[in-house]
């Protein structure tokens, strides 16, 4: 595509605007930030300076009530890493996120491949299952917290009978965790399911007839044709849903309160405790410091891995 | 040319825009003309909160020199994150519904005003000797007044009736601990494959309320969680027995369980839980069978922890401050009171308010209302540690350790001294 001379568009490698800058796109140039100020702006107040604040709270100890914020250096790190609870939770986080992740993509790309194929009242089962998708989070915490009462509870109904122990979900340390995260997995369900479809949707019909051809199973027709022309999909949904699992907050908050004893209670709710239930300003802003690091890390590693499997 | 004038347009926008920002500065300087218009920040919906709006609105009409904007801003808890914003930003309202434990946490920094001054220099009936000691308490810190106590409640025990009867036991609660348990035992009922049918005791373990009833049962047993200098006691034999109980029952006795809400009460799976007082309305209402608010039990005393909410004042205008007083005194006066007290069921916070007829009569027309009232001549400030903003998560833990966890009292009870101590010196101090 040629870049014109006027316009605003970023320049492609070797083509300056800045190279024989006259008067006139000088002026244009003015305008230009004038326009794109406001944004910048309102960008700036509410997006970068709270960062740059937050890394300069995480030195200081402050409760956000004293007039006085003082200086402690890196005492918040320190305390931070020797303090079991956050590990406790770091490694709630990872668990949490990769159950999720792992169980979530793999139901929903097998309910794709069901609804990618023509039975009867396919739109029905769809509106079904992504029917979570546009239920609030905190109705669907309601909901889930009667559904794992263990007295009167909807699963104690389907696992009793089984002659299996009904756990009390919310309030047992081993089962907390793992309530949230099928609570996260079965809300998260239709949204991935819709984009698995719309990928699917977008393989060439020839391809599959090639294949036919060829005389291949159903099996190899996943694995050698259907996987790989998936794997951009799949790609993004892995990061956002990855990222979505390391920020799971509402559902935490309304369940268990991340409880008992911190059995579930992962990085975003114990920052939040700290800050704004605990007045603990400075701790709390080198955990979100940490958090940032560890998203930030995560998805480059997943970047840098996915051109091993991705094709595009 | 088009473009150019645009950009003038825009610079004089902004221009006017950063000019009346600074008249509007300007102008809080002045003295005031007119009626002085401040802004209360309400929590609490329902009853409580509508009887909030009645008393504002009431307030508004019956004189001209103040007008009240009454603001909900959720929770308690939620209050109290909003005003740490607002502290930050420095836009903070005048008159706060305050969680009472968090008074000293805010006074000691200067966030709120202190009432002593407007106190001394009020020239009408206003008397600060008319409000009931144990309420007014907790509205100190460090010497000075720093709230008045407005929507307060203490913790009670529910029972079902129908469970007592029903196991052969007289329609009675128990007055003490060891009792508590024996009741517990004797409504116990498990099926031959050992599910629980019911149980005698369900103990919270919310968030706001499990160190709440906790507190009950150490004072109770004669002891205290921590001293106003922050000296820890619950590793004392007191506190370690209230916390022996509560372990073997759930564990040993099986008769009692965790439990975060009041359904497994009203769905008769417990027969006894613990509740404030201002949940007697709902729990009496929504229950098919015979309830009984009672004390909280004792075993040598009778004592326990006020909860609820007081008025604070954050405004930082000196005229301003005399009108949030006016409002305070307002909210607070034997009429008032006594209209929060029917609604809602919270307790009357001064003597006058106690004596109103309208209270009196409404009293003699419902009994069983009364036991909040009855309690209230054995109530005491909360524990010092709850003003520590982690205080409340350090105790409710260490009832998860008891409870769920199954730990040894004496190991979890140490524990919890330093954990308490910890959080003190770390943040407080």
């Amino acid at each position: 595509m040629a870049v014109k001379r006027d316009s605003y568009i970023m320049p492609t490698r070797g083509v300056g605007v800045r190279r024989g800058m006259t008067i006139r796109t000088r002026r244009d140039m003015f305008t230009f930030l004038l326009f794109v100020a406001p944004n910048f702006i309102l960008l700036g107040v509410f997006v970068f300076w709270p960062i740059l604040y937050s890394l300069i709270l995480s030195f200081f100890k402050w409760n956000m009530i004293a007039p006085k914020k003082t200086f402690i250096g890196f005492q918040n790190y320190q305390s931070l890493f020797s303090d079991p609870v956050f590990w406790q939770v770091t490694r709630n986080t990872l668990v949490l996120a990769l159950a999720t992740v792992v169980v979530k993509l793999s139901i929903s790309l097998v309910l794709a491949l069901e609804m990618n194929t023509d039975i009867r009242g396919k739109s029905f089962y769809r509106a079904i299952i992504f029917s979570p998708t546009f239920t609030t989070s905190v109705a669907v915490a309601m909901v889930w917290s009667w559904i794992f009462d263990p007295h009167f509870g909807l699963l104690k109904v389907f696992i009793s009978p089984l002659g299996l122990r009904a756990p009390d979900w919310l309030w047992e340390t081993e089962y907390s965790l793992p309530a949230v995260i099928i609570v996260l997995i079965w809300s998260g369900i239709g949204y991935d399911m819709v984009l698995f479809l719309a990928g699917l949707k977008n393989i060439p019909r020839e391809i599959y007839d090639a294949a036919l051809v060829d005389g291949v199973s159903p099996w190899q027709n996943f694995i050698y044709i259907t996987f790989p022309l998936l794997s951009p999909t799949t790609f993004f949904l892995t990061i956002t849903s990855f990222i979505g699992a390391l920020k799971a907050f509402d559902i935490i908050a309304i369940m268990t309160d991340g409880g008992p004893l911190n059995s579930s209670n992962v990085f975003v709710y114990y920052l939040y405790q700290n800050a704004f239930q605990w007045f603990k300003t400075g701790f709390a802003s080198a955990l979100a410091l940490i958090l940032f690091i560890l998203i930030m890390a995560i998805t480059l590693v997943q970047n840098r891995l996915s051109r091993r499997w991705v094709h595009y | 040319m088009k473009k150019r004038s645009m950009v003038w347009v825009l610079l004089l926008a902004a221009l006017l825009l950063s000019t009346s920002t600074l008249w509007a500065a300007a102008e809080v300087e002045q003295a005031p003309t007119g009626p002085v218009k401040i802004v209360y920040w309400r929590s609490l919906t329902g009853v409580a909160g509508d009887v909030q709006e009645e008393l504002v609105a009431q307030f508004n009409a019956s004189q001209d020199k103040v007008i009240v904007e009454s603001q909900f801003q959720g929770a308690y808890a939620e209050i109290l994150q909003k005003l740490l914003a607002a502290l930050a930003a420095g836009e903070v309202p005048d008159v706060v519904l305050l969680d009472s434990p968090f008074v000293p946490l805010f006074a000691k920094d200067g966030a709120l005003f202190a009432l002593d001054n407007l106190v001394k220099n009020d020239k009408t009936a206003f008397n600060l000797k008319d409000y009931i000691p144990g309420l007014l308490a907790d509205g100190y810190y460090d010497g000075k007044l720093y709230a008045l106590p407005v929507m307060r409640s203490t913790p009670l025990l529910y029972v079902n009736g129908d469970m007592l009867a029903e196991a052969g036991l007289p329609r009675k609660a128990p007055a003490t601990w060891d009792e508590f348990r024996a009741i517990s035992k004797a409504v116990t009922k498990y099926n031959a494959a050992g599910e629980m049918i019911q149980v005698g005791a369900g103990f919270t373990l919310g968030l706001t309320t499990a160190h709440w009833y906790f507190q009950g049962a150490v004072y109770a047993y004669g002891g205290q969680i921590s001293d106003e200098k922050f000296g820890m006691h619950l590793s004392e034999a007191p506190a370690i027995a209230a916390a022996t109980l509560w372990q073997d029952m759930v564990f040993k006795d099986k008769t009692a369980i965790p439990s975060n809400s009041h359904d497994d009460f009203l769905n008769k799976k417990v027969a006894m839980v613990f509740g404030s007082t201002g949940s007697m309305g709902n729990l009496l209402s929504r229950a098919t069978f015979q309830v009984i608010p009672a004390f909280i039990p004792g075993q040598v005393q009778n004592l326990v922890p006020v909860g609820g909410a007081v008025l604070a004042m954050t405004s930082n205008d000196k005229w301003r401050q005399q009108a949030a007083w006016d409002f305070m005194k307002f909210m607070t006066n034997a009429e008032s009171n006594a209209k929060i007290v029917i609604k809602t069921g919270y307790m009357p916070v001064t003597t006058s308010a106690a004596n109103h007829p309208d209270l009196v009569a409404y009293f003699k027309a419902n009994p069983e209302r009364a036991v909040a009232i009855d309690q209230l001549k054995y109530t005491r400030p909360q524990a010092s540690v709850i003003s520590l903003g982690k205080g409340t998560e350090i105790l409710r833990q260490m009832v998860e350790k008891l409870l769920i966890a199954n730990m040894d009292p004496a190991t979890v009870m140490k524990e919890t001294d330093a954990a308490l101590l910890k959080e003190y010196n770390e943040s407080y101090k």
